[in-house]
C-alpha cells in the first residue's frame, strides 16, 4: 500500500466524501475524521470532508466544490445510502449507483424486496429511466454501517479497483487544478487542510479550495456552517412523475421543469417535522432523510432504527390512522401552524387511498427490528444498569 | 437549589426541586409572567435518555401547539424520541442554544438546560408530590416498555 496520494486526473480518480453529522455524538466525529483521514492516504483518491449534505444550499462552496468533480465519487453521510444518492442528484451532482457492498444492516436488502418485483415491467416509467443520469459512478455509503475506519477503507479499495483505480497514476496536472483553483478569489487553507472560508452561502462568495500541503495526504475539509433544512428529496428510479405530490401539498414545495418533470422547486417553503406529502406518494419515491420513521428516510426494506424508542414514555398520542389520515393530519396540522385553514380529508379519495396502501405495504416490513448485536449488548448494560 | 423529592430509578435518585411544577410527559415547569410557563426536562427524563447528542425543533417561536402536539425530536446516545407539548398553548421563546449543543441539557437541566417557553393555561400542572406519585405508575411502564423493546430485539436477533 502507498502511504501518499500519487494524483491523477480529477476524472480519473476517486473523490471521498464525508458528511459531516449534526449529532454531537463524540463517536460519530471521530469515525468522520478516521474515515477521511484513511481516503487520504489511498492511491487516486482525494478526501474532503463537507457539513451535513442534507443542509447545503444549491450555491454553497461544498456543493459546488462537488459539481466540479466529474470522476467518480464515494459520498459518506449518516443518511440512508439512498437518501445520500438523491441528495446529492438534487444537486446536479449525478451518476449511477455505484454498487456498495458495505451496507448498514446486514440483511440484504435484494431478496426480500417485494417492491423490486414489479419493477421490471414499470421500468420505462421512472423518471430516471427517461433522464438518463451520466454514466460516472456515484457509490452511496450509510456510516451507521460500520464502526472503524479499517472497514470503510476495505470498502474504498475494493470501489477503487473496480474503478480500475487502484493502480497509482501520474497526472498531476487535472487534480493540482482541483486543488489549486486560479481563481482570484481562491481561499487559502492551513496546514491541516482547513479551508478558512466565510461559509457564506451566496454563489460569488463561494470558490474551490487551495491545497496548502503535500497534494491529497490531509482531507480537504469545507468549512461552513449551514443552517438546519427541512425538505423533500425525490428518489427519480422509483418516481413517475404522476403528479399525486404536487397535487397534495399545499405549501409550494413542488414545481415542474421544463420538460414537465417533477422536482422539489421550492425547498425551504416545506414545512419542518412535517413528512405527508412522502405518505400519499404511491411509489414510495420521497424521502425526509431526516425523519425518524425508517421508510420515510429512506432506509432500505428491513432497516429499523437501533436506538430505544422513548416516545411513548415522552407523550407521543396514541395512535391507529392509516398513512393517508397521517397524512391529512399532518397537513392540516401544518396549516394551522401557518395560519391558514384546515382542509377537509375525504377518505374515499382514490389518490390518498392508493398512495397510503403503498407505504402501509413498506412501513410493516421496515418496522421489524433489525438491530446490531453490540447495540444490543450495550442497550442490556444500561438496562441492568437501571436494575430492572 | 431549593429542596427537592428524590425518585429511585433502580438505584438511581433522582431529584426533583421543590420550586417548580412538573408536566405528566417529564418536563419541569416554572410560572413565569403573563401565563407564560419555562419547561425543561426532569431528571427522569434525563436519566431515560442519557447523553444527549442532538436535538431539533420542528417550531418556530409564536407557533400554536396542542396538548401533546409533537414538536420536534431529541436523540441521545441510547435512545430517541418526538418531543411531545406539555401543555396547550403559544410558543414564545425556544432554547436556540440547545441545537448546537444539546448537551446543556446535560450539564444544568433545571436551569440552562431549559427546552421552550409556552404561554397558557398551566393549571394542569402537577406539583412535585403528585408528580411523584405519578412517577411511581410511570416508571412501571418505562419498565417495562424499555424491557418490552429490549426483548423484541433479542428475539429477533436469533
Amino acid at each position: 500500500m502507498v502511504s501518499a496520494n500519487n494524483g491523477s486526473s480529477v476524472s480519473n480518480s476517486l473523490l471521498v466524501v464525508v458528511s459531516q453529522g449534526q449529532s454531537r455524538s463524540p463517536e460519530k466525529r471521530s469515525l468522520e475524521d478516521a474515515i477521511a483521514t484513511i481516503a487520504a492516504s489511498l492511491p487516486n483518491t482525494t478526501s474532503l470532508v463537507v457539513p451535513h449534505l442534507y443542509d447545503l444550499d444549491a450555491d454553497s462552496q461544498s456543493v459546488i466544490k462537488l459539481r466540479e468533480w466529474t470522476g467518480p465519487i464515494v459520498i459518506l453521510s449518516w443518511l440512508f445510502d439512498r437518501a445520500g444518492f438523491w441528495v446529492l442528484d438534487r444537486h446536479e451532482i449525478r451518476g449511477q449507483h455505484g454498487e456498495v457492498q458495505l451496507l448498514n444492516t446486514d440483511i440484504a436488502n435484494e431478496d426480500d424486496d417485494e417492491e423490486d418485483e414489479g419493477e421490471d415491467e414499470k421500468a420505462a416509467d421512472r423518471v430516471a429511466n427517461i433522464m438518463v443520469r451520466p454514466s460516472r459512478r456515484i457509490y452511496s455509503i450509510d456510516m451507521r454501517a460500520g464502526n472503524s475506519a479499517d472497514v470503510f477503507a476495505a470498502e474504498f479499495r475494493r470501489i477503487l479497483e473496480c474503478e480500475q483505480l487502484d493502480a497509482p497514476k501520474k497526472d498531476l496536472l487535472s487534480l493540482d487544478r482541483f486543488l489549486n483553483p486560479t481563481n482570484s478569489t481562491a481561499l487559502s487553507m492551513d496546514g491541516s487542510g482547513r479551508l478558512d472560508g466565510s461559509g457564506r452561502l451566496d454563489g460569488n462568495s463561494a470558490s474551490p479550495a487551495s491545497h496548502g500541503s503535500p497534494l491529497g495526504i490531509v482531507p480537504l475539509r469545507m468549512d461552513e456552517h449551514p443552517q438546519r433544512r427541512w425538505y423533500p428529496v425525490i428518489d427519480y428510479s422509483r418516481c413517475t412523475n404522476c403528479m399525486e405530490c404536487i397535487d397534495f401539498c399545499l405549501f409550494g414545495v413542488y414545481g415542474v421543469d421544463r420538460g414537465e418533470t417533477i422536482l422539489v422547486e421550492q425547498p425551504d417553503n416545506c414545512r419542518k417535522g412535517c413528512p405527508a406529502c412522502s405518505r400519499v406518494c404511491p411509489e414510495n419515491a420521497i424521502m425526509f432523510p431526516q425523519h425518524k420513521t425508517p421508510a420515510i428516510a429512506g432506509a432500505p426494506v428491513d432497516a429499523g432504527g437501533f436506538k430505544i424508542d422513548l416516545s411513548k414514555l415522552f407523550g407521543a398520542p396514541e395512535r391507529d390512522e392509516d398513512p393517508a389520515e397521517a397524512a391529512a393530519r399532518e397537513r392540516n396540522e401544518q396549516l394551522i401552524l401557518a395560519g391558514r385553514a384546515a382542509v377537509d380529508f375525504n377518505p374515499a379519495s382514490t389518490e390518498l387511498v392508493a398512495g397510503g396502501t403503498a407505504v402501509a405495504t413498506v412501513e410493516s416490513v421496515s418496522t421489524k427490528p433489525d438491530r446490531k448485536p453490540d447495540e444490543l449488548d450495550s442497550l442490556l448494560d444500561q438496562l441492568d444498569s437501571l436494575d430492572l | 437549589m431549593s429542596e427537592s423529592l428524590t425518585f429511585m430509578m433502580g438505584d438511581f435518585a433522582a431529584e426533583f426541586p421543590m420550586d417548580r411544577l412538573y408536566a405528566k410527559n417529564h418536563m419541569w415547569a416554572i410560572r413565569m409572567e403573563n401565563e407564560v410557563v419555562r419547561f425543561g426536562f426532569s431528571a427522569y427524563a434525563v436519566r431515560l435518555l442519557q447523553d444527549i447528542y442532538f436535538l431539533e425543533f420542528d417550531i418556530e417561536e409564536s407557533a400554536l401547539l396542542k396538548d401533546r402536539q409533537e414538536f420536534g425530536n431529541i436523540e441521545s446516545k441510547k435512545a430517541e424520541s418526538g418531543l411531545y407539548a406539555p401543555m396547550k398553548g403559544k410558543v414564545v421563546k425556544i432554547n436556540e442554544q440547545l441545537l448546537n449543543d444539546p448537551s446543556g441539557i446535560n450539564v444544568d437541566k433545571y436551569g440552562e438546560g431549559w427546552l421552550m417557553e409556552i404561554q397558557g393555561d398551566s393549571s394542569e400542572m402537577l406539583s412535585p408530590a403528585q408528580y411523584l406519585e405519578h412517577l411511581a405508575k410511570a416508571w412501571d411502564v418505562a419498565q417495562r416498555t424499555i424491557k418490552g423493546q429490549a426483548n423484541t430485539i433479542e428475539s429477533n436477533e436469533e
